[in-house]
């Protein structure tokens, strides 16, 4: 193989791999943390569609929920928003902490289900 | 996995001849044994043992306070929890279903090497009260009747006589009467003042000064007429304060023994109690026998010899004529250092006398015992052997100062050290702080 | 999975919070009635200043004799307990655990520096053993359950430390982590361990007697 055929053959793998990679922000595979600053764990593992098509979830705010005054409001949802607009990353006016909002929607649901992660390095792979 | 507590080749190879020992042994039955030590467990002991026992996290850093293991190349058996495994824990263990060998070996773990000194207790990070341990097995002991004959003979001459030596009466006040009189050759008007009610002093020896070292009597009697005290010392039994039966764990006696002296400096309407330079006798008196009789502290004020001296040169009622030409190092007798923190003051009265101090290392509460206090030398011959291996490095620390004299201001100490210092070959002279104080103050003419 | 995971964080926690707590009080409150009832002399030998001034002696390194004649056990057993309580204490997937389930929270040790502790803790235990085994004075008196309560304390920091890490079987691990924290928890109060709880007392009381009755030093 000449050097030429080697050169493009590793340019033409770099393109497709940035592309790909590029593309595949609309299909999310983990929960964007850039909000935490300085996260302590990795990015949460999360494949959006894959896990709604795997746990049957047709509603969206079964997860994209919306409280008002304590209590879940059962037609609202919220995915439109920033989870990070409601949950601060400190807890404040009685609304859950980002942290915490994330891991009881996550968690919680896994639990009561039995099914999907519920340990710590079950989501936040390294 | 640990060795077996009780090591048979041992046990054999070390069996010493003690008929004390071995006429108990011979009398014990298994169902007596586990009686008598649950009987201790439950009705005399408590949270202490308990807590002590339970506590250890068995880490061995009490290893290194103790004589016995440094001197025996840090075998294992002598260290403080060694000792406590080879009788305390087993008997919890078992709850007190061990046989006659265990007994055996445990009386003499406890009696002859431990001197209940409390060193470990202040090498036990958790603050565990060793001394306190082995008391309780020499107390489950005594119950037994498995007590060293040496000993036990000074316990009955306690019980019998209300003193340690078998002195009748009579022969302690001739005794009196005649230092007193060898004295009036030194000092004319120089008196023993005996039975004086209302007297400021009430001045107490060990059975021993009578018995063969009168000459401390009489340099007491020296010491108290130049100071110019309003003393007195009684006729009547009461007059000793030593006590074999704190170390033998006979409560009782120690009791009666404390009760008998405590009463009669109270017959006497003294002020306070100064005794001579015993460590143990200072033990019973301020520790453990006023405790016995339900007595937090001592009922009467009680001091030390040397408190005394140091009282007696700091307010000038002694003065020092010359200084003691000779080097000196200063042994830290454990009842009286560990036990009241006498360390400074017994330093305070060496330098005023002596000009060539040395220290000895380590030193104040971290001195190394004598190997003969805690009943261990009153346990007799029998043992002295294994006395002298005990404590190398008492010999050790003393060679290493170089001087001629040793202060040993206590009696089981001086003669503990007498014995170290002719076994090892030291060419060192033992005195009481009294013998030099004696010699170099101020006299009338 | 999922049921196991409840157990051992659910009930079986419960269980081993509760026999640790109730277990310790009930320790401490009995040494305390033992005394009271049957040496309540002790009560009025002891004495605040002397006990602090005892107990501050030996929770400060090199504070006293024995601690500078072992240098090494000195530094590794303050490493050790300090490690051993401020890890699980501080250690964020703790912290978020207790905010999930009682809504409390407090500051974490960075994740980098808990697991520095952990292998510190590890170590520690290997120093432990290694003293165990090899000096003559800790073999003598060195009994099976020595070496038990050794593995106890171990096991959380082990299994914590492989779980850490994402190594495989990590949810086996895990599982392991928490049985394993429970059964030192529960060990406090019902084994050896309970040094924790009773050092302070006989500290203290050597503390009082040696420096309101003796005058001497006891460190």
């Amino acid at each position: 193989m000449s050097k030429t055929v080697l050169v493009i053959k590793w340019a033409v793998f770099i393109l497709i791999f940035i592309t790909s990679s590029a593309l595949c922000q609309y299909d999310m595979v983990e929960i964007d943390n850039s909000v935490f600053g300085d996260p302590a764990r990795p990015p949460s593992v999360f494949e959006h569609d894959a896990h709604n098509e795997n746990a049957g979830l047709d509603e969206c705010n079964i997860c994209h929920h919306v409280y008002e005054d304590g209590k879940k409001l059962e037609y609202e949802s919220s995915e439109d928003m920033y989870c990070s607009d409601c949950h601060s990353v400190k807890s404040e006016n009685g609304s859950p902490s980002l942290r915490k909002a994330f891991h009881m929607n996550c968690k919680g649901c896994h639990l009561e289900q039995k099914a999907g992660p519920v340990l710590c390095g079950e989501c936040h792979r390294k | 996995m640990g060795d077996p507590a009780v090591q048979n080749d041992a046990a054999v190879e070390a069996k010493v001849v003690d008929e004390g020992i071995d006429r108990g042994v011979e009398a014990l039955t298994p169902e007596r044994i586990e009686s008598v030590i649950n009987q201790v467990f439950e009705k005399e002991t408590g949270a202490r043992l308990q807590a002590y026992v339970e506590t250890c996290v068995h880490c061995g850093l009490c290893s290194e306070a103790c004589h016995f293991y440094l001197s025996n190349d840090k075998d294992p058996k002598f260290s403080p929890v060694g000792k406590v495994k080879q009788t305390i824990w087993e008997m919890v263990k078992r709850k007190g279903r061990v046989d006659a060998d265990f007994i055996r070996n445990a009386v003499e773990v406890a009696h002859t090497q431990c001197n209940l000194c409390k060193r470990c207790a202040m090498y036990c990070p958790f603050g565990i009260d060793i001394a306190y341990l082995m008391l309780v097995v020499r107390r489950i002991c005594h119950k037994l009747g498995v007590t060293p004959l040496y000993i036990q003979d000074t316990v009955n001459s306690h019980s019998v006589t209300m003193n340690q030596m078998w002195v009748k009466e009579d022969e302690w006040i001739d005794t009196l009467q005649w230092q007193e009189e060898e004295g009036r050759d030194e000092i004319p008007d120089l008196r023993i003042p005996v039975e004086k009610e209302g007297a400021d002093i009430m001045y107490s020896v060990i059975a021993p000064e009578p018995k063969f070292q009168a000459g401390l009597i009489y340099q007491a009697a020296v010491l108290m007429n130049v100071a110019g005290m309003n003393w007195t010392m009684p006729a009547t039994p009461g007059w000793d304060n030593s006590d074999m039966a704190m170390y033998t764990g006979d409560n009782e006696i120690m009791a009666r023994v404390k009760r008998s002296h405590f009463e009669t400096a109270r017959r006497l309407r003294v002020n306070k109690i100064v005794m001579g330079e015993c460590g143990h006798a200072f033990r019973s008196i301020y520790d453990m026998g006023n405790r016995q009789l339900g007595w937090k502290m001592p009922p009467i004020p009680v001091q030390h010899a040397i408190d005394f001296y140091d009282e007696l040169l700091r307010e000038g009622k002694i003065r020092i004529a010359r200084k003691f030409e000779k080097s000196v190092t200063l042994h830290d007798p454990c009842n009286i250092v560990r036990g009241r923190g006498l360390h400074e003051k017994s330093r305070s009265v060496v330098r005023a006398m002596c000009d060539n101090f040395i220290e000895m290392h380590p030193n104040r509460e971290h001195n190394y015992c004598c190997a003969a206090g805690g009943g261990v030398i009153n346990c007799g011959p029998p043992y002295k052997q294994k006395r002298m291996a005990g404590n190398r490095v008492k010999a050790e620390q003393l060679a290493a100062t170089k001087a001629e004299v040793l202060i040993a201001p206590c009696h089981n100490c001086h003669s503990g050290l007498e014995d170290i210092i002719h076994h090892y070959k030291l060419d060192m002279e033992v005195k009481f702080i009294l013998d030099i104080l004696y010699e170099c103050m101020e006299k009338p003419e | 999975m999922h049921t196991i995971y409840q157990f051992v964080s659910g009930p079986l926690a419960w269980i081993a919070f509760i026999l640790f707590a109730g277990g310790c009080i009930y320790r401490v409150a009995a040494l305390l009635h033992t005394v009271y009832q049957k040496e309540r002399f002790i009560f009025s030998y002891m004495s605040w200043r002397h006990s602090l001034n005892s107990i501050f002696h030996w929770i400060i390194p090199f504070a006293s004799v024995n601690s500078r004649k072992h240098p090494v056990m000195t530094v590794v057993t303050f490493v050790f307990h300090i490690s051993l309580i401020l890890v699980p204490i501080f250690l964020l997937s703790h912290i978020v655990l207790w905010d999930e389930a009682w809504n409390i929270t407090w500051p974490a040790l960075p994740d980098g520096l808990a697991d520095v502790m952990t292998v510190l803790v590890i170590l520690s235990c290997v120093f432990f053993l290694a003293r165990r085994i090899v000096l003559p004075e800790v073999k003598y008196v060195t009994s099976a359950s020595d070496y038990v309560i050794l593995a106890i304390v171990a096991a959380p920091f082990i299994t914590g430390f492989y779980a850490y890490h994402q190594w495989p079987g990590y949810s086996f691990v895990m599982i392991l982590h928490i049985l394993a924290g429970e059964i030192m928890l529960i060990a406090i109060p019902f084994s050896r361990l309970r040094h924790m709880l009773f050092s302070v007392f006989t500290r203290a009381y050597m503390g009082s007697e040696f420096g309101g009755v003796r005058h001497a030093r006891d460190w």
